[in-house]
Protein backbone atom coordinates (compact mmCIF):
# COMPACT_ATOMS: atom_id res chain seq x y z
CA UNK A 1 0.00 0.00 0.00
CA UNK A 2 1.04 3.62 -0.38
CA UNK A 3 1.55 6.23 2.31
CA UNK A 4 -2.13 6.96 1.72
CA UNK A 5 -3.81 3.84 3.15
CA UNK A 6 -6.78 4.37 0.84
CA UNK A 7 -4.68 3.84 -2.29
CA UNK A 8 -2.10 1.51 -3.76
CA UNK A 9 1.52 2.58 -4.15
CA UNK A 10 2.66 3.10 -7.72
CA UNK A 11 5.53 0.67 -7.18
CA UNK A 12 3.09 -2.07 -6.12
CA UNK A 13 1.07 -1.38 -9.26
CA UNK A 14 4.27 -1.69 -11.29
CA UNK A 15 4.98 -5.04 -9.61
CA UNK A 16 1.45 -6.08 -10.51
CA UNK A 17 1.97 -5.01 -14.13
CA UNK A 18 5.19 -7.01 -14.29
CA UNK A 19 3.58 -10.11 -12.81
CA UNK A 20 5.90 -9.87 -9.82
CA UNK A 21 3.20 -10.34 -7.15
CA UNK A 22 2.03 -13.64 -5.75
CA UNK A 23 -1.52 -14.77 -6.60
CA UNK A 24 -3.07 -13.42 -3.40
CA UNK A 25 -1.43 -10.01 -3.72
CA UNK A 26 -2.39 -9.85 -7.38
CA UNK A 27 -6.03 -10.64 -6.59
CA UNK A 28 -6.05 -7.99 -3.85
CA UNK A 29 -4.63 -5.36 -6.23
CA UNK A 30 -7.20 -6.23 -8.90
CA UNK A 31 -10.12 -6.00 -6.47
CA UNK A 32 -8.90 -2.57 -5.39
CA UNK A 33 -8.22 -1.23 -8.90
CA UNK A 34 -11.66 -2.20 -10.15
CA UNK A 35 -13.29 -0.28 -7.33
CA UNK A 36 -11.02 2.77 -7.16
CA UNK A 37 -10.94 5.53 -9.79
CA UNK A 38 -7.63 6.97 -8.56
CA UNK A 39 -5.78 3.64 -8.57
CA UNK A 40 -7.23 2.70 -11.96
CA UNK A 41 -5.86 6.00 -13.29
CA UNK A 42 -2.51 5.32 -11.62
CA UNK A 43 -2.35 1.87 -13.18
CA UNK A 44 -2.94 3.53 -16.56
CA UNK A 45 0.10 5.72 -15.78
CA UNK A 46 2.12 2.61 -14.96
CA UNK A 47 1.06 1.11 -18.28
CA UNK A 48 2.17 4.28 -20.06
CA UNK A 49 5.49 4.25 -18.19
CA UNK A 50 6.05 0.59 -19.04
CA UNK A 51 5.42 1.32 -22.73
CA UNK A 52 7.68 4.38 -22.54
CA UNK A 53 10.55 2.50 -20.90
CA UNK A 54 10.28 -0.19 -23.57
CA UNK A 55 10.44 2.45 -26.30
CA UNK A 56 13.41 4.21 -24.70
CA UNK A 57 15.26 0.92 -24.23
CA UNK A 58 14.73 -0.16 -27.83
CA UNK A 59 15.64 3.29 -29.19
CA UNK A 60 19.33 2.65 -28.47
CA UNK A 61 19.61 6.24 -27.26
CA UNK A 62 20.79 5.48 -23.73
CA UNK A 63 24.43 5.52 -22.68
CA UNK A 64 24.50 2.48 -20.44
CA UNK A 65 25.69 -1.05 -19.91
CA UNK A 66 23.50 -3.92 -21.05
CA UNK A 67 23.32 -7.67 -20.68
CA UNK A 68 23.65 -10.31 -23.37
CA UNK A 69 19.97 -11.11 -22.77
CA UNK A 70 19.14 -7.50 -23.62
CA UNK A 71 21.00 -7.75 -26.92
CA UNK A 72 19.44 -11.13 -27.70
CA UNK A 73 15.99 -9.64 -27.06
CA UNK A 74 16.73 -6.66 -29.32
CA UNK A 75 18.05 -8.94 -32.06
CA UNK A 76 14.93 -11.12 -31.78
CA UNK A 77 12.88 -7.96 -32.36
CA UNK A 78 14.75 -7.43 -35.60
CA UNK A 79 16.83 -4.51 -34.33
CA UNK A 80 20.27 -4.12 -35.84
CA UNK A 81 23.19 -4.23 -33.43
CA UNK A 82 26.67 -3.06 -34.42
CA UNK A 83 29.21 -4.44 -32.01
CA UNK A 84 32.96 -3.89 -31.65
CA UNK A 85 35.30 -5.84 -29.40
CA UNK A 86 38.73 -4.28 -29.05
CA UNK A 87 41.17 -6.31 -26.93
CA UNK A 88 42.16 -4.95 -23.53
CA UNK A 89 44.96 -2.49 -24.13
CA UNK A 90 44.11 -2.40 -27.84
CA UNK A 91 42.01 -0.41 -30.25
CA UNK A 92 39.46 -0.85 -33.01
CA UNK A 93 38.34 1.19 -36.01
CA UNK A 94 34.60 1.71 -35.85
CA UNK A 95 31.69 3.55 -37.39
CA UNK A 96 27.90 3.58 -37.36
CA UNK A 97 25.43 3.66 -40.24
CA UNK A 98 21.92 5.03 -40.56
CA UNK A 99 20.50 1.49 -40.43
CA UNK A 100 22.05 0.63 -37.05
CA UNK A 101 19.80 0.57 -33.98
CA UNK A 102 22.38 -0.21 -31.30
CA UNK A 103 26.10 0.45 -30.98
CA UNK A 104 27.83 -1.76 -28.45
CA UNK A 105 31.40 -2.11 -27.26
CA UNK A 106 32.33 -5.51 -25.89
CA UNK A 107 34.98 -4.94 -23.20
CA UNK A 108 36.64 -8.22 -22.30
CA UNK A 109 37.80 -8.38 -18.68
CA UNK A 110 38.18 -10.77 -15.76
CA UNK A 111 35.29 -9.72 -13.52
CA UNK A 112 35.41 -12.61 -11.05
CA UNK A 113 37.28 -10.77 -8.28
CA UNK A 114 36.02 -7.26 -8.96
CA UNK A 115 34.44 -5.31 -6.09
CA UNK A 116 32.73 -2.34 -7.68
CA UNK A 117 33.26 -1.67 -11.37
CA UNK A 118 33.00 1.77 -12.96
CA UNK A 119 33.16 2.49 -16.66
CA UNK A 120 35.13 5.67 -17.34
CA UNK A 121 34.98 7.27 -20.78
CA UNK A 122 37.98 9.40 -21.61
CA UNK A 123 39.62 11.38 -24.38
CA UNK A 124 42.80 9.85 -25.84
CA UNK A 125 44.88 12.06 -23.50
CA UNK A 126 43.16 10.48 -20.49
CA UNK A 127 40.76 13.26 -19.56
CA UNK A 128 37.57 11.69 -18.18
CA UNK A 129 34.40 12.89 -19.93
CA UNK A 130 31.79 10.63 -18.41
CA UNK A 131 31.61 7.88 -15.82
CA UNK A 132 29.08 5.13 -15.28
CA UNK A 133 29.36 4.26 -11.58
CA UNK A 134 28.88 0.80 -10.11
CA UNK A 135 27.80 -0.88 -13.30
CA UNK A 136 25.86 -4.14 -13.06
CA UNK A 137 27.55 -7.23 -14.43
CA UNK A 138 27.51 -10.97 -13.99
CA UNK A 139 30.58 -12.48 -12.38
CA UNK A 140 30.20 -15.37 -14.80
CA UNK A 141 30.54 -13.03 -17.78
CA UNK A 142 33.92 -12.30 -19.28
CA UNK A 143 32.97 -8.91 -20.66
CA UNK A 144 31.11 -5.70 -20.01
CA UNK A 145 28.72 -4.72 -22.79
CA UNK A 146 28.76 -0.95 -23.13
CA UNK A 147 25.97 0.62 -25.15
CA UNK A 148 26.96 3.96 -26.64
CA UNK A 149 24.01 6.21 -27.42
CA UNK A 150 23.22 5.58 -31.08
CA UNK A 151 21.84 9.11 -31.30
CA UNK A 152 25.15 10.51 -30.09
CA UNK A 153 27.20 8.18 -32.28
CA UNK A 154 25.31 9.05 -35.46
CA UNK A 155 25.97 12.74 -34.85
CA UNK A 156 29.58 12.33 -33.70
CA UNK A 157 32.45 13.57 -35.87
CA UNK A 158 35.47 11.41 -36.60
CA UNK A 159 37.19 11.08 -33.21
CA UNK A 160 38.71 8.67 -30.69
CA UNK A 161 37.50 7.65 -27.26
CA UNK A 162 38.96 5.46 -24.56
CA UNK A 163 36.72 3.25 -22.43
CA UNK A 164 38.35 2.24 -19.16
CA UNK A 165 37.04 -0.37 -16.74
CA UNK A 166 37.95 0.57 -13.18
CA UNK A 167 37.79 -1.68 -10.11
CA UNK A 168 36.97 0.38 -7.01
CA UNK A 169 37.65 -1.22 -3.62
CA UNK A 170 36.00 -0.46 -0.25
CA UNK A 171 38.48 2.34 0.48
CA UNK A 172 37.75 4.01 -2.85
CA UNK A 173 41.12 3.05 -4.33
CA UNK A 174 40.93 2.46 -8.06
CA UNK A 175 42.75 0.05 -10.32
CA UNK A 176 42.37 -0.17 -14.06
CA UNK A 177 41.04 -3.51 -15.29
CA UNK A 178 41.36 -2.67 -18.97
CA UNK A 179 41.50 0.14 -21.49
CA UNK A 180 39.85 -0.05 -24.90
CA UNK A 181 40.28 2.57 -27.61
CA UNK A 182 37.61 3.25 -30.22
CA UNK A 183 38.61 5.17 -33.34
CA UNK A 184 35.30 6.36 -34.73
CA UNK A 185 35.09 7.35 -38.41
CA UNK A 186 32.07 9.34 -39.36
CA UNK A 187 30.22 7.90 -42.36
CA UNK A 188 26.99 9.89 -42.04
CA UNK A 189 26.70 13.49 -43.29
CA UNK A 190 27.25 16.18 -40.70
CA UNK A 191 29.69 18.72 -39.30
CA UNK A 192 33.36 17.78 -39.09
CA UNK A 193 33.59 18.63 -35.40
CA UNK A 194 31.35 19.33 -32.43
CA UNK B 1 -22.67 12.12 -13.57
CA UNK B 2 -21.78 12.24 -9.87
CA UNK B 3 -23.00 8.82 -8.81
CA UNK B 4 -20.99 5.93 -7.42
CA UNK B 5 -20.72 2.62 -9.25
CA UNK B 6 -23.49 0.98 -7.22
CA UNK B 7 -25.90 3.83 -7.88
CA UNK B 8 -25.17 3.62 -11.59
CA UNK B 9 -25.75 -0.13 -11.53
CA UNK B 10 -29.07 0.42 -9.76
CA UNK B 11 -30.19 2.94 -12.40
CA UNK B 12 -29.22 0.64 -15.25
CA UNK B 13 -31.70 -1.88 -13.89
CA UNK B 14 -34.33 0.83 -14.31
CA UNK B 15 -33.42 1.41 -17.96
CA UNK B 16 -31.24 4.53 -17.55
CA UNK B 17 -29.08 4.68 -20.72
CA UNK B 18 -26.97 7.59 -19.43
CA UNK B 19 -26.02 5.48 -16.44
CA UNK B 20 -25.03 2.68 -18.81
CA UNK B 21 -22.75 5.00 -20.76
CA UNK B 22 -21.16 6.36 -17.58
CA UNK B 23 -20.49 2.93 -16.09
CA UNK B 24 -19.00 1.77 -19.40
CA UNK B 25 -16.78 4.88 -19.43
CA UNK B 26 -15.53 4.04 -15.94
CA UNK B 27 -15.13 0.31 -16.30
CA UNK B 28 -13.92 0.15 -19.91
CA UNK B 29 -10.35 1.36 -19.27
CA UNK B 30 -10.00 -0.87 -16.20
CA UNK B 31 -11.11 -3.91 -18.16
CA UNK B 32 -8.75 -3.04 -21.00
CA UNK B 33 -5.82 -2.71 -18.58
CA UNK B 34 -6.73 -6.09 -17.11
CA UNK B 35 -6.69 -7.49 -20.63
CA UNK B 36 -3.34 -5.91 -21.48
CA UNK B 37 -1.87 -7.28 -18.27
CA UNK B 38 -3.13 -10.83 -18.72
CA UNK B 39 -3.31 -11.19 -22.50
CA UNK B 40 -0.39 -8.91 -23.53
CA UNK B 41 -2.18 -8.07 -26.76
CA UNK B 42 -4.00 -4.83 -27.53
CA UNK B 43 -6.57 -6.38 -29.87
CA UNK B 44 -7.36 -9.14 -27.39
CA UNK B 45 -7.67 -6.52 -24.63
CA UNK B 46 -10.15 -4.60 -26.77
CA UNK B 47 -12.14 -7.80 -27.34
CA UNK B 48 -12.12 -8.47 -23.61
CA UNK B 49 -13.38 -4.97 -22.87
CA UNK B 50 -16.28 -5.34 -25.27
CA UNK B 51 -17.21 -8.81 -24.08
CA UNK B 52 -17.16 -7.87 -20.40
CA UNK B 53 -19.11 -4.65 -20.91
CA UNK B 54 -21.77 -6.58 -22.81
CA UNK B 55 -22.03 -9.14 -20.02
CA UNK B 56 -22.15 -6.37 -17.41
CA UNK B 57 -24.97 -4.52 -19.16
CA UNK B 58 -26.84 -7.71 -19.96
CA UNK B 59 -26.77 -8.64 -16.29
CA UNK B 60 -27.64 -5.20 -14.94
CA UNK B 61 -30.44 -4.55 -17.43
CA UNK B 62 -32.01 -7.85 -16.43
CA UNK B 63 -31.63 -7.03 -12.73
CA UNK B 64 -29.65 -10.22 -12.20
CA UNK B 65 -26.99 -8.65 -9.95
CA UNK B 66 -28.57 -8.87 -6.50
CA UNK B 67 -25.96 -6.76 -4.65
CA UNK B 68 -25.29 -3.76 -6.87
CA UNK B 69 -22.62 -2.46 -4.47
CA UNK B 70 -20.52 -5.41 -5.66
CA UNK B 71 -20.61 -4.36 -9.31
CA UNK B 72 -16.81 -3.82 -9.43
CA UNK B 73 -16.19 -7.33 -8.08
CA UNK B 74 -18.70 -8.69 -10.55
CA UNK B 75 -16.90 -6.98 -13.44
CA UNK B 76 -13.52 -8.26 -12.24
CA UNK B 77 -14.90 -11.78 -11.90
CA UNK B 78 -16.32 -11.52 -15.40
CA UNK B 79 -12.89 -10.38 -16.64
CA UNK B 80 -11.28 -13.45 -15.11
CA UNK B 81 -13.81 -15.83 -16.62
CA UNK B 82 -13.75 -14.09 -19.99
CA UNK B 83 -9.96 -14.22 -20.19
CA UNK B 84 -10.20 -17.95 -19.61
CA UNK B 85 -12.82 -18.13 -22.35
CA UNK B 86 -10.70 -16.04 -24.73
CA UNK B 87 -7.76 -18.27 -24.07
CA UNK B 88 -9.92 -21.19 -25.14
CA UNK B 89 -10.83 -19.30 -28.26
CA UNK B 90 -14.50 -18.67 -27.38
CA UNK B 91 -15.82 -15.59 -29.18
CA UNK B 92 -19.32 -14.33 -28.45
CA UNK B 93 -18.79 -10.67 -29.16
CA UNK B 94 -20.21 -10.22 -32.63
CA UNK B 95 -23.40 -12.16 -31.91
CA UNK B 96 -24.06 -10.31 -28.66
CA UNK B 97 -23.16 -6.93 -30.08
CA UNK B 98 -25.79 -7.48 -32.72
CA UNK B 99 -28.34 -8.94 -30.30
CA UNK B 100 -28.04 -6.12 -27.77
CA UNK B 101 -27.22 -3.24 -30.11
CA UNK B 102 -24.45 -2.02 -27.85
CA UNK B 103 -21.90 -0.58 -30.28
CA UNK B 104 -22.65 2.99 -29.22
CA UNK B 105 -22.11 2.16 -25.54
CA UNK B 106 -18.71 0.62 -26.00
CA UNK B 107 -15.99 3.19 -25.33
CA UNK B 108 -13.83 3.92 -28.33
CA UNK B 109 -10.56 2.06 -28.18
CA UNK B 110 -7.94 4.41 -26.87
CA UNK B 111 -4.23 3.82 -26.47
CA UNK B 112 -4.40 5.71 -23.18
CA UNK B 113 -2.06 8.47 -22.06
CA UNK B 114 1.47 8.42 -23.41
CA UNK B 115 4.53 9.85 -21.74
CA UNK B 116 6.91 12.33 -23.35
CA UNK B 117 9.47 9.87 -24.72
CA UNK B 118 12.36 12.35 -24.86
CA UNK B 119 11.78 13.46 -21.28
CA UNK B 120 11.53 9.84 -20.15
CA UNK B 121 14.80 9.09 -21.94
CA UNK B 122 16.53 11.93 -20.11
CA UNK B 123 15.11 10.71 -16.81
CA UNK B 124 16.20 7.13 -17.56
CA UNK B 125 19.70 8.41 -18.25
CA UNK B 126 19.74 10.14 -14.85
CA UNK B 127 19.01 6.91 -12.95
CA UNK B 128 21.84 5.09 -11.22
CA UNK B 129 23.32 2.35 -13.40
CA UNK B 130 21.77 -0.47 -11.40
CA UNK B 131 18.37 1.23 -11.35
CA UNK B 132 18.45 1.70 -15.14
CA UNK B 133 19.52 -1.90 -15.64
CA UNK B 134 16.72 -3.23 -13.44
CA UNK B 135 14.15 -1.10 -15.26
CA UNK B 136 15.22 -2.18 -18.73
CA UNK B 137 15.59 -5.82 -17.73
CA UNK B 138 12.12 -5.74 -16.11
CA UNK B 139 10.15 -3.77 -18.67
CA UNK B 140 12.02 -4.45 -21.92
CA UNK B 141 13.58 -7.89 -21.55
CA UNK B 142 10.66 -8.91 -19.32
CA UNK B 143 13.03 -10.83 -17.07
CA UNK B 144 11.77 -11.99 -13.69
CA UNK B 145 13.10 -10.71 -10.38
CA UNK B 146 14.90 -14.01 -9.90
CA UNK B 147 16.59 -13.76 -13.29
CA UNK B 148 17.72 -10.18 -12.67
CA UNK B 149 18.92 -11.08 -9.19
CA UNK B 150 20.94 -13.96 -10.62
CA UNK B 151 22.56 -11.72 -13.21
CA UNK B 152 23.42 -8.95 -10.79
CA UNK B 153 24.47 -11.18 -7.90
CA UNK B 154 21.97 -9.65 -5.47
CA UNK B 155 18.81 -10.87 -3.77
CA UNK B 156 15.38 -10.81 -5.36
CA UNK B 157 14.21 -8.52 -2.55
CA UNK B 158 17.02 -6.13 -3.42
CA UNK B 159 15.93 -6.13 -7.07
CA UNK B 160 12.44 -5.15 -5.92
CA UNK B 161 13.81 -2.34 -3.74
CA UNK B 162 15.90 -1.00 -6.63
CA UNK B 163 12.90 -1.18 -8.99
CA UNK B 164 10.63 0.64 -6.53
CA UNK B 165 13.25 3.34 -5.98
CA UNK B 166 13.69 3.76 -9.74
CA UNK B 167 9.94 4.03 -10.37
CA UNK B 168 9.57 6.76 -7.79
CA UNK B 169 12.67 8.53 -9.16
CA UNK B 170 11.32 8.40 -12.71
CA UNK B 171 7.92 9.74 -11.68
CA UNK B 172 9.57 12.50 -9.69
CA UNK B 173 11.79 13.38 -12.64
CA UNK B 174 8.78 13.36 -14.99
CA UNK B 175 6.79 15.54 -12.60
CA UNK B 176 3.91 13.07 -12.27
CA UNK B 177 4.45 11.84 -8.69
CA UNK B 178 1.38 12.22 -6.50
Amino acid sequence: MSADPMHLDVAVLADYWLGALDANEEARVEEHVFACDDCAALLEEVRAMADGIRQVARSGALMTTVSQDFLDHAAAEGLRIRQYAPPAGGSVQCTVTAEDDFLVGRLEADLREAKRVDLSLCTPDGSEQFRLNDIPYSREDSAVLWQMSITFAKAAPTSSMVARLVDVDESGAESTMGEYTFHHTRTLPGPGAW
Amino acid sequence: MNLNDAELAQRIGGGDREAEAELCRRMGPRIRLYGLKHLRDAAAADDLMQNVLITMLETLRAGKLREVEKVASFVLGTCRMTVMDQRRGVQRRDRLMEQWGLEALTPATAAGPQLDGEALGRCMQQLAERERAVMTMSFYNEQSGAEIAGYMGISEANVRVIRHRAIHALRGCMGVAR
